[in-house]
């Protein structure tokens, strides 16, 4: 029961922190009026969403604080992969020379957060869009298809993000 | 200067925004199937989108402005693509085939309209 009461006060407290943080960017006012006002309506806000910011079972605080140093790299390697794959698009669309194909594998990431962050990177990163996630099980539509082997097609897909985004979070 | 340099820079990033959701856009009409379509129409236009956000980062006066859109970068990268993904998660979950390969299948349009034997 303790356990069960310090973890909803440790993710009460974390919203809150993000929350103010957010209103804070927006303002960019150190009055005593805005951060009050800041203050109490994160306040207010977390008390009503933290069950849904930070699920119950995620019960590791790396599964969703993520780490500093390495997500500001991935940050530009996301960016740097977005340009790529929008390159590799313009040269499909204009000589329309692709092998479009579904094909399905498997994640190592363990936590929520992850997962959705890989997802949205793979619809990214060159020529692939996700249509589905289950549990660890990606269905992916993949533009340049040349295998359709589940773990081959993991590595070519996924594997250089998959590793990016497993050391910010777990 | 200083200026100028960043308004060179600026119009690069638009003009690269242009070109990607124009692209984007042939690609919406040129591809046969609907994953393809929506390929090149989610990944274009979100580059087209990020790239005008870069430009308009490049030329924010303060740097208090230049945290906000910042912020709305990152929001953008968040939703963008959970946007397409929505639609083509529903596209699969309704059974929505894959389709053949595609170089086939330009042709075959291209030889139906040069009035050739279309298979």
């Amino acid at each position: 029961m303790q356990v069960e009461r310090a973890w909803r006060i440790i993710r009460f407290v974390i919203t809150t922190i993000a929350l103010f943080i957010t209103w804070f960017l927006f303002t960019a006012d150190f009055g005593l009026f805005s951060l009050t006002t800041g203050m109490v309506g994160s306040l207010l806000i977390a008390a009503i969403t933290y069950e849904v910011f930070i699920a119950r079972h995620q019960a590791n605080l790396r599964f969703f604080i993520p780490h500093p140093f390495f997500l500001a790299r991935y940050l530009f390697v996301i960016i740097f992969l977005l340009y790529q794959s929008s390159f590799r698009m313009l040269i499909a669309v204009i000589t329309g020379r692709a092998s479009p194909r579904i094909v399905h594998f498997r994640t190592r990431l363990r936590s929520d957060l992850a997962r959705m962050i890989l997802a949205n990177s793979i619809t990214f990163t060159p020529g692939t869009i996700t249509l589905d996630l289950n549990d660890d099980h990606l269905t992916v539509h993949w533009f340049f298809c040349n295998t359709i082997h589940a773990k081959a097609v993991g590595e070519s897909v996924k594997g250089r993000i998959e590793r990016h985004i497993g050391k910010i979070w777990l | 200067m200083m200026l100028l340099m960043r308004e060179i820079l600026a119009m690069i990033a638009f003009a690269s925004a242009m070109v990607f959701g124009i692209g984007g856009l042939v690609g919406l009409f040129r591809f046969p199937d609907p994953y393809s379509r929506m390929q090149a129409g989610s990944l274009c236009g979100t580059t087209a989108v990020f790239s005008i956000f870069l430009g308009t980062l490049i030329l924010a006066p303060s740097a208090a402005m230049a945290a906000r859109i910042l912020l709305i970068i990152f929001f953008f990268l968040l939703s963008a693509p959970t946007g397409s993904y929505i639609v083509a998660r529903f596209t699969w979950n309704a059974g929505t085939s894959q389709g053949k390969p595609l170089r086939n299948r330009i042709e075959r349009i291209a030889d139906k309209r040069q009035g050739g034997e279309a298979e």
